[in-house]
């Protein structure tokens, strides 16, 4: 146990000191962008958030699978709680992309690309997963049926991640394969901030689980009592 | 196989026994398209470019209704320990399933592109291309919508939560490819014109069986 918050506490302060890090690449190490302007700083951080609900949602994939495998419900409390982070990261990314596409398209939103689309579908599949959960009726059937959709809604990520490659769209394409269209300051600052952003959502989804196990143990001594 | 029938011929045996319940499909599909006609009576529009998504809401919603008892039923009439001891998969419990739903929907959407017809007057675009995007596009709504009925018959307040759980998937993934290639049928293409769409739709319809295939078993075995 006392390692184990060591260890937790070490994550916290890594993620801590890389987000001040990311903090000051994106908004005064890096140049500011030629044609778009300092609202392309938003980038670093949208990216990084959308980047994490992927990872999120992938975490609520496997532990899904792990769990259906083994019934061990260590997984389903894993599957949930990354799925809760997720759905955060997922509504920052939701948040910040519209606010750049103000600037640059001139709308907030653009209906017409699949790629914003298919992320706000994303982002409902897991409200909907939220929802499954509060209205199962035992702990059993909550953990085998919200393992089962959140295994059916991972199916979106990988869309989601494609679509601008897929159907050229409005959503400009970071990672691409020929050439690199970003400066190498400006693909420092993207890698600490994604490297920061992750050590965030481990430390969220320890704490998370922790607090979860605790009001397990708390509901059993209320049963105990007779409360 | 012998299973899978068995099942599929139960299942189609309690929807066409109990009529008032086709009745009910029915009426509430004259009722969508009813009702998006009076909509669209008072605003100026392009039929055209109106007319898919009118067909496939009031497919996928009318459709809904159908999947809602599916699995319910098993539970409320206390027939689904007897399914699950009898010795048979489950994935051929899913299948006949499948296939009843598949069967029954397709009639309701049939019917109600009828009606579709006679409410607005529009040319007859492709019709063997519309109706291959439709069996198609309702393989994938049946095989992923009985999953999800199947999940949300263990739920509280099912009948919600069916919605609510299968309208996101289908959106992105049926729905919108769906639309797309039935809006350019209308507009004159025909089904080569809209292979990229039919493809992508073909592709989730084996997805969403294949998920149905493997995760059956963990739905119906709590």
């Amino acid at each position: 146990m006392r390692f184990k918050i060591n260890i937790k506490d070490l994550i916290f302060g890594v993620a801590i000191i890389l987000i001040l890090i990311s903090i000051y690449l994106a908004f005064i190490y890096t140049p500011t962008h030629t044609t778009m302007g300092d609202v392309q700083r938003i980038f670093y951080f949208h990216v990084a958030s959308a980047w994490l609900s992927y990872l999120a949602f992938g975490v609520t994939f496997v532990t899904g699978i792990f769990y259906l495998k083994s019934k061990d419900f260590k997984w389903d409390k894993i599957a949930f709680a990354s799925a809760e982070i997720g759905i955060v990261f997922c509504t920052l990314a939701i948040t910040t992309g519209p606010l750049w596409g103000k600037a640059v398209w001139g709308a907030f939103w653009r209906w017409e690309d699949l790629k914003l689309f298919i992320t706000l579908v994303l982002w409902l599949i897991f409200i909907a997963y939220l929802a499954l959960r509060a209205n199962a009726k035992s702990k059993v059937s909550k953990a085998n049926l919200s393992a089962v959709f959140g295994i059916i809604g991972f199916i979106c990520v990988p869309l989601s991640f494609a679509a601008n490659r897929i159907w050229q769209q409005y959503h400009p394409t970071v990672i691409a394969t020929s050439e690199g269209s970003l400066q190498s300051s400006m693909g420092m600052a993207l890698g600490i901030s994604v490297i920061a952003f992750t050590f965030l959502y481990i430390y969220l989804l320890i704490s998370k689980v922790e607090i979860d196990t605790m009001r397990e143990i708390i509901e059993e001594i209320k049963q105990k009592v007779g409360g | 196989m012998n299973a899978i029938k068995t099942i599929f011929l139960k299942e189609i045996k309690i929807e066409f026994r109990n009529k008032q319940m086709i009745n009910n499909y029915l009426l509430l599909s004259v009722m969508i398209i009813a009702s998006f006609r009076f909509a669209f009576s008072i605003i100026d529009f392009s039929l055209l470019l109106i007319a898919s998504p009118i067909i496939w809401i009031t497919f996928f919603f009318s459709g809904m209704f159908s999947l809602s008892p599916t699995y319910k039923r098993e539970l409320e009439e206390g027939t689904c320990e007897g399914l699950l001891l009898a010795p048979i998969s489950n994935s051929s419990i899913y299948f006949g399933k499948f296939l009843s739903n598949f069967l029954v929907i397709l009639l309701l959407e049939l019917f109600s592109l009828l009606i579709f017809f006679v409410f607005f007057s529009i040319a007859t675009p492709d019709l063997v291309a519309l109706f291959i995007l439709i069996i198609i596009g309702t393989i994938g709504f049946a095989a992923l919508g009985n999953i999800i009925s199947a999940i949300s018959s263990n739920l509280s307040q099912s009948e919600v939560m069916l919605p609510v759980l299968l309208v996101p998937i289908l959106l992105f993934t049926i729905v919108i490819s769906a639309i797309s290639a039935t809006s350019k049928i209308f507009e004159g293409a025909h089904l080569f014109d809209v292979m990229q769409e039919v493809r992508f739709i073909l592709m989730f319809d084996v997805v969403f069986l294949a998920i149905g295939y493997l995760l059956i078993d963990y739905i119906l075995g709590d």
